[in-house]
């Protein structure tokens, strides 16, 4: 290696923790000592990514308080120190990481929380692509419409909840105690960024949320009447379901795009 | 190819740093500012606010383009993907210039989100050459590095910081962004003079001029770019500016973001202090 690789990995192996090295190589000057200049460093890295986390899942910040989200901090760090050149991955692995580690993964909440925050970054700068209208769709040869494949717009995310992840989150941007974390059933939810650039979640019905799914997943439409078919157990009020959903999500600007076979 | 040579870009004035907080104010009052520096990164994404503020205030300002994570002296292979991003970016915005820093900020996978300063060396210089010529000739775009700030110096360097500087234009006629702040806040940390590192490095190599605040600790000082640029940086800025040709010099403000007018006070303040045929002739 040379020397200016060992002082590079000497400097990395500061800021992660793992070794001291560095100051061997800090040559000594008046005022701070080696120790406190590497501090400083050690510091500023650290307060950088913990501020980037807080900035992302400001409601998580809330949810957990300052003591458990330091340490949700200090843990990330450690196992998921960051590997991009830009900070806005930085936190992608954070609702993975509160599912797996311990205290956290005691509570799904607190993974769900990160994950719809995660998700509201998602929509904001996705790409930007024109929004599938009515009028566009009623150009659809009738005998081609089985096999129509529609795409939901790029910002639109889809998640489903098993707790009251995005009640809470709803309730301490308002600056309200949290609900219960437990739901009698599941959640479903849509997130987007609305025709105005503002970025916007929408409750969704089970149904909604399974037609929605199948189209993100690109099945053609005959698919998505199928998947409604089984959910309302006959064909006749699946595809009237599958219409009304249609006629909101065109309404409501979710839509990106149809491709024809 | 050696993009560095004979490629100064333009002077156009006074420039100010655009920040998400302040694109409503720029688009509702198109204040007097001769261009735009954005942070480069903040546009790798594809759509969205950034971009639909962006397009509307390129119309009417030129855009410099300034980047954070590029780490052009990491020892570690060349961050190709990264590269690439920043060369679609450049080719949708057609900056008026484009910046880095004089740094290293990661070590393959391991990003450390901060400008760590290299050790002054002759191998660094070797290094930083090299790795200049292979950039620029992926970017198709010369690069200019700016001066970080530091609070620590290596054992190992064999130069001072403004020789080393004046050595990479010499040799790869790379050009600088001269961070005066920067500037100010190493001399404070390491003990040496504002003034011999401003008057070390030739005019002809200076692009650009950022001017900023920080936060002094007393045992040392600190880049934070979150505060007013201080006295003593106006002092040094118009010292610095007094016998110089006219340099692009822009008010950088990164965080703790005052009103809209106070940058433009700034801003102005900057314009006061600078010689006068320093003044944009728009
Ligand atoms: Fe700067």
């Amino acid at each position: 290696m040379t020397d200016l690789a060992r002082i590079q990995q000497a400097f990395m192996a500061l800021l992660n923790g793992t070794d001291q090295d560095l100051i061997n190589h800090i040559a000594p000057q008046p005022g701070l000592d080696a120790e406190h200049r590497a501090l400083i460093y050690q510091n500023a890295y650290r307060i950088r990514l913990t501020k980037v986390l807080e900035q992302d899942h400001e409601m998580l910040g809330r949810y957990l308080g300052d003591d458990l989200f330091d340490d949700m901090v200090t843990g990330y760090l450690a196992q998921y120190p960051s590997n991009d050149p830009s900070l806005r991955h930085f936190g992608d692995k954070l609702p993975h990481f509160l599912a797996t580690q311990l205290p956290f993964s005691e509570h799904g909440i607190l993974s769900e929380i990160a994950l719809f925050e995660r998700l509201l970054l998602q929509a904001f700068d996705a790409p930007d692509t024109k929004r599938l209208a009515l009028s566009d769709i009623q150009q659809i040869p009738a005998d081609l419409w089985p096999n129509v494949v529609f795409s939901l717009h790029p910002s639109a995310r889809l998640l489903r909840c098993q707790f009251a992840a995005i009640e809470s989150w709803q309730a301490l941007k308002h600056g309200n105690p949290p609900p219960s974390p437990e739901l009698e059933s599941e959640h479903f939810w849509l997130v987007i960024r609305e025709a105005d650039l503002r970025t916007a979640f929408h409750p969704l019905s089970q149904h909604e949320y399974q037609c929605l799914q199948s189209m993100e997943r690109g099945l053609p439409f005959s698919f998505v009447c199928e998947a409604a078919a089984n959910i309302h157990q006959d064909a006749e009020s699946g595809a009237l379901a599958v219409m009304q959903l249609l006629q909101k999500a065109l309404t409501a600007n979710w839509l990106g795009d149809y491709q024809l076979p | 190819m050696d993009l560095t040579l004979n490629t100064s870009p333009p002077y156009l004035g006074f420039g100010l740093g655009l920040r998400t907080c302040y694109f409503e104010d720029i688009i509702d009052s198109q204040p007097e500012v001769d261009w735009f520096e954005i942070i480069s990164e903040n546009y790798f994404v594809e759509g969205g606010k950034p971009w639909h503020y962006l397009d509307q205030i390129k119309e009417r300002y030129p855009i410099a383009m300034h980047g954070v994570s590029m780490s052009i002296g990491s020892t570690t292979e060349v961050n190709f993907d990264y590269l690439r991003d920043l060369k679609r970016t450049i080719a949708r915005i057609r900056p008026v210039w484009v910046s880095d820093h004089l740094c290293f900020s990661s070590i393959g996978d391991f990003n450390s989100h901060d400008l760590l300063p290299l050790p002054y060396t002759e191998e660094a210089l070797t290094h930083l050459c090299d790795r200049l010529r292979i950039i620029q000739d992926y970017l198709e775009h010369p690069l200019i590095l700016e001066n970080v700030s530091s609070y620590l110096t290596y054992h190992q360097s064999q130069m001072t910081e403004w020789d080393f500087l004046a050595s990479l234009h010499q040799q790869s006629g790379c050009q600088f962004l001269l961070d005066i702040n920067n500037v100010y806040v190493s001399a404070r940390n390491h003990g040496f003079d504002a003034m011999d590192y401003l008057n070390a490095i030739p005019q002809q190599a200076v692009a650009q001029i950022h001017l900023a605040g920080h936060s002094d600790f007393g045992s040392h000082i600190v880049d934070t770019h979150d505060q007013p640029v201080c006295d003593a940086v106006w002092q040094l800025f118009q010292r610095y500016a007094q016998s110089r040709l006219p340099i692009n010099t822009m008010i950088e403000r990164d965080d703790n973001f005052p009103p809209f007018d106070s940058l433009m006070a700034e801003l102005n303040q900057a314009r006061k202090l600078a010689p006068l045929n320093w003044s944009s002739n728009d």
